[in-house]
């Protein structure tokens, strides 16, 4: 799943033929003062201003001002750009105009084993969350159409009557067309507002888009988010950089404050070996995970990141039995890492913890463990060791 | 018996070089298992027509590549089983094509990173079918004893050491490649070993799940007992608990699920599973899981680490019950073992090879090449030069820096002589009719020889045989009108006494400034003093003059003309350039330039 954020995610929306507000997002108070001066609903409307990056709870941390005439927005706008947070600096903010509404309603899509679920109900805003049986769903199952009385004994099961339960047909029928052709997983749009004039607008949206499809879409030119509440760090992008590059995959997450570094191979193994830090009482530093044979220097790149991590007292270097994955070869490119950062001085006082198998397994886990005459602070277990013991070693020795 | 692959398993795969890399490992667990490839074709459209060579055991086997699926399987009937290894964006199609093939029965998608839409379309379209779409993102099927679809099992030593080469009494079925192979171990370690192992891809909406297996294991009297290895998101697990908890079944259930370090970890991260995610209000976790799982009777261990004991009081338990008979293993002479390669055979010792040929000049085999064992890097920051190259390579020795100047200085006073002669012109000609450089320079070097450029070798080596015999310059001259014909070396098409060839001057001008013994270039132009009073052009010229003085430095006879092809085919490939930067047309001979000679046109007789 790839978050997209609220600008390009109104911009899907408006390409299948949903009504938003005018909206702009900005990086500079400049850009913004030029936009004023040309378009007519930043002078006429009050207007909205929000931080435009991937973060929660943007109203807690006064990242969100509404009700503003221009003067002010253009006071927000300046507070906002290059305010700096604890994760990330912000950059872009999205201004958009306050529609004068009556009715708040909730509409969404998401995907399911089946296929998808149409959600609708007749309460929006922070009330559906406690509305939540108000909520009505059709489900259409995969390569089936959605049909118009599917649709109007939905919104008419939801509660919506007269001309209002009409435009919800069809601004559902719109959204499952957004939802179905731009390789959705999920877009809520909470609320979607009845303005004065009549129409039906959404004011705000959820956007998870299948990045595996980006391929199929050369109009997807915006950069995907962090779903976790806040922004990838450079460390995690330049491992994404490297993961986009290369055969197999390269994958890293950093987590502040924890002291235990994980540098497992496997999708699965990975989550395995996190657990097991978890369950001993151990704070994990990061998630990572190398798979799918990648080339040594995509996972050199990856444990020098993990290498740097600060505070780290020990580096697990797990992984089940490879089908495919050259032992040797992977780890060559580990133990590259290992020493330029040994030599940085990075690795004072660190642990290192192997476990592996698979083809070469042989040559590679002597490689590790000839570490040992260079000075590291290794211990190299082979297949007959269980998997996660490692974790259990390193939690007791330390 | 074994569910999914077995021994009535025909395969088609449908990929490139992925594809062919999992047909030799399946070639590899077939000889295991001494039968016959189970791989009957490849469809790959790029090379349609041509083979892929497998190896199996000692034989190579032809397997041929196809267009089309539905050409694969008119050719080979028997197959009844697709493995997809085509990129995400074209693996919808192609699956399509193979579910609609009415042979194929089961398809299996290794592919990773296939949009989700399309993998759910694909699950629907094979229920519909009745058929199997295992996958995305699936490492394969193993069944012991029968069949490998892919590459799941790793290594031929690990296939052995898991015991992969007869059936155990486990079923596996995990979501995760790596752990796949890590409880097949684990199975052959504490247990019997496994029945099928079964991958069904990290992805969240998998075409089929562990309760479509679960079913197959249970109709499967082998299989006693099933591992699953889940992880949280979707509800995968909680459907599996629910199969299990329904109703009393034969096979016993032991899973695990990862993912509980998602309480501790920011929500909405990303594992390295597409479905590995929790979703949006938690549903999925792997408490809830695991819960779900012990609740429906299944055998749940808390870590991943004491599966192993698990499975092993699973399997004490069948053994007591007498459900499954203990099974010996194989003494070691009996373990299977792939045939070595002649390198690996020689790199332990154990046959003797009689080398093809013999190099005395060079080695190749480290990480730079050896010029007579000195590494070619040294000798570039050591100030030797390309002369000195030409020594070791020709000659076997450094040569000394008066002898590289030498040797430099005839490099470059023969590296062209304009367009006018035979290689140049040849080489030019070439280079009109559009002919590469490679050939266009070929072309050029074949005009050397007796009467172009290509004298050196025999001027030398009749000068050196004057000198050895200490031949008089007369005795010489009459040795050679009657055993050889004209000297070699001697003699010019253009150049005379009167108009003396600049580069003979020049370089004789420079060794005779050395101070070194020059016998052979002394004697050559003791040659030419007399035959030029007999003919204006015998003069020495430049083939003559270069042989002497190589000779006189030591070179071998039969390297000289070496010297001239080596500095000539600079000037030719100046000329290929030359034409080609021109962009020069296709040329012919002039009619005015030929002398028509041949008989007028004339009847042409009956035939007889």
């Amino acid at each position: 799943m790839a978050k997209v954020l609220e600008g390009p995610g109104m911009g899907l929306l408006r390409k299948w033929g949903i009504s938003t507000p005018n909206y702009a997002v900005v990086t500079s108070s400049e850009e913004f003062d030029q936009l004023s001066q040309v378009n007519d609903w930043l002078q006429k409307n009050k207007l909205v201003v929000k931080a435009h990056e991937a973060l929660g709870s943007r109203f807690k941390l006064g990242l969100v001002k509404v009700g503003l005439d221009l003067a002010a927005a253009k006071a927000a706008v300046r507070e906002m750009l290059g305010k700096k947070l604890e994760t990330l600096t912000i950059k872009q903010v999205i201004v958009s105009e306050a529609v004068d509404h009556k009715e708040e309603y909730y509409a969404a899509a998401k995907s399911t084993r089946d296929g998808v679920d149409l959600l609708v109900a007749t309460c929006g805003g922070i009330e559906v969350e406690s509305n939540w049986d108000k909520v009505k769903h059709v489900s259409i199952e995969t390569g089936e159409t959605l049909s118009d009385s599917a649709l109007s004994s939905l919104v008419k099961d939801a509660g919506f009557s007269g001309d209002t339960a009409a435009k919800m047909a069809e601004f559902l029928k719109k959204l499952y067309a957004c939802f179905d052709n731009e390789d959705a997983q999920y877009v809520e749009v909470n609320p979607v507002v009845l303005s004065v004039k009549g129409e039906l607008m959404a004011l705000d949206a959820v956007t998870l888009l299948d990045g595996d499809a980006k391929f199929r879409h050369k109009d997807w030119t915006f950069p995907f988010a962090a779903e976790f509440g806040r922004a990838y760090t450079k460390n995690e992008e330049e491992v994404m950089a490297v993961d986009a590059k290369v055969k197999g995959s390269v994958k890293l997450i950093e987590i502040p404050g924890g002291n235990i570094a994980m540098l497992p191979a496997g999708g699965g193994a990975s989550v395995y070996y996190s657990d097991a830090v978890v369950a001993r009482g151990g704070k994990l530093a990061n998630y990572a995970e190398y798979s799918g044979d990648p080339p040594d220097w995509a996972v050199e790149v990856l444990t020098e990141k993990v290498c740097s991590l600060p505070g780290i007292k020990h580096i697990i270097v797990g992984g089940a039995i490879a089908n495919f994955t050259d032992v040797k070869k992977t780890f060559g490119g580990i133990i590259n890492a290992f020493r330029k950062a040994k030599e940085e001085g990075k690795l004072e006082g660190v642990k290192i913890w192997v476990r592996r198998g698979g083809p070469n397994e042989l040559q590679g886990l002597a490689a590790m463990r000839a570490l040992q005459d260079e000075g590291f602070d290794i211990q190299v277990f082979d297949r007959k060791t269980p998997l996660t013991d490692i974790v259990d070693m390193a939690m007791a020795a330390k | 018996m074994s569910i999914l692959a077995t021994k009535d398993t025909h395969v088609v795969i449908q990929g490139g070089v992925a594809g062919v890399n999992a047909a030799r490992r399946m070639a590899e667990f077939r000889y295991m298992i001494k039968q016959p490839l189970n791989v009957s074709a490849f469809v790959y459209p790029p090379d349609a027509g041509k083979t892929n060579e497998i190896i199996c055991g000692t034989e190579l086997i032809m397997i041929p590549i196809y267009k089309t699926v539905a050409e694969a399987t008119a050719n080979h009937p028997e197959i009844n089983t697709s493995l997809v290894y085509i990129g995400a964006d074209r693996a919808y199609a192609g699956t399509m094509e193979a579910l609609n093939d009415p042979h194929i029965k089961t398809v299996s998608m290794i592919t990773e990173g296939v949009p989700e839409k399309d993998a759910k379309l694909l699950g629907k379209h094979a229920r519909k079918l009745g058929k199997t779409f295992n996958g995305p993102s699936s490492i394969g099927v193993v069944s012991a004893g029968e069949c490998r679809l892919g590459v799941i099992g790793g290594a031929f030593d690990n296939l052995v050491a898991c015991k992969l080469y007869r059936p155990g009494s486990f079923g596996v079925i995990t979501k995760s490649g790596g752990l796949s192979n890590e409880i097949i171990w684990i199975c052959s370690q504490f247990a019997d070993g496994i029945t099928t192992a079964i991958g069904i891809g990290g992805d969240a909406y998998p075409g089929t799940d562990y309760v479509s297996y679960l079913e197959m294991f249970e109709n499967d009297p082998q299989t006693k007992a099933v591992v699953i290895v889940g992880e949280m998101g979707g509800d995968l697990e909680e459907r599996a608990a629910e199969w299990y908890g329904a109703k009393k079944r034969r096979i016993k259930l032991l899973a695990v699920v990862s993912g509980f370090c998602q309480e501790s970890l920011p929500k909405g991260m990303k594992f390295g599973h597409a479905g590995a995610k929790e979703g949006l209000k938690g549903e999925g976790s792997a408490r809830a899981k695991s819960e779900a799982l012990k609740k429906s009777g299944a055998i749940v261990p808390d870590t991943f680490g004491a599966l192993g004991p698990a499975i092993k009081a699973t399997h004490e338990e069948l053994l007591k019950s007498g459900q499954v008979k203990p099974i010996p293993d194989l003494a070691a002479p009996d373990m299977p073992r792939l045939p070595k390669t002649v390198q690996e055979s020689m790199k332990e010792g154990e046959v003797l090879v009689t080398p093809l040929i013999r190099s005395t000049i060079s080695d190749d085999r480290g990480d730079e090449p050896l010029y007579q064992g000195y590494p070619a890097s040294e000798l570039i920051n050591n100030g030797y030069d390309i002369p000195h190259v030409i020594g070791l390579l020709w000659d076997n020795r450094l040569v000394s820096k008066q002898e590289a100047e030498i040797i430099k200085r005839i490099i470059m006073l023969s590296a062209d002589h304009g367009p006018c002669v035979s290689g140049a012109l040849t080489t030019i000609i070439a280079a009109c009719a559009g002919i590469g450089l490679s050939q266009a320079v070929a072309a050029g070097m074949i005009m050397i020889g007796p009467r172009f450029g290509g004298a050196v070798t025999d001027a030398g080596r009749w000068f050196k045989y004057a000198i050895d015999n200490k031949l008089s310059v007369d005795d010489f001259l009459v040795y050679m009108k009657k055993n050889v014909g004209p000297v070699p070396g001697i003699g010019h098409r253009v150049k005379s006494l009167k108009n003396p060839d600049k580069r003979v001057k020049e370089l004789v001008g420079y060794v005779k400034s050395l101070n070194m013994a020059t016998p052979h270039l002394d004697f050559a132009l003791e040659v030419e003093k007399i035959t030029a009073v007999k003919k204006d052009n015998l003069i020495l010229n430049v083939d003559g003059t270069m042989a002497a003085v190589l000779v006189d430095i030591g070179f071998p006879v039969d390297s000289l003309n070496g010297f001239f092809i080596l500095s000539r085919t600079i000037g030719m490939i100046g000329h290929w350039t030359d034409q080609k930067r021109q962009g020069s047309r296709l040329i012919r001979l002039f009619d005015y330039l030929v002398n028509y000679a041949s008989p007028k046109r004339r009847e042409v007789p009956p035939l007889k």
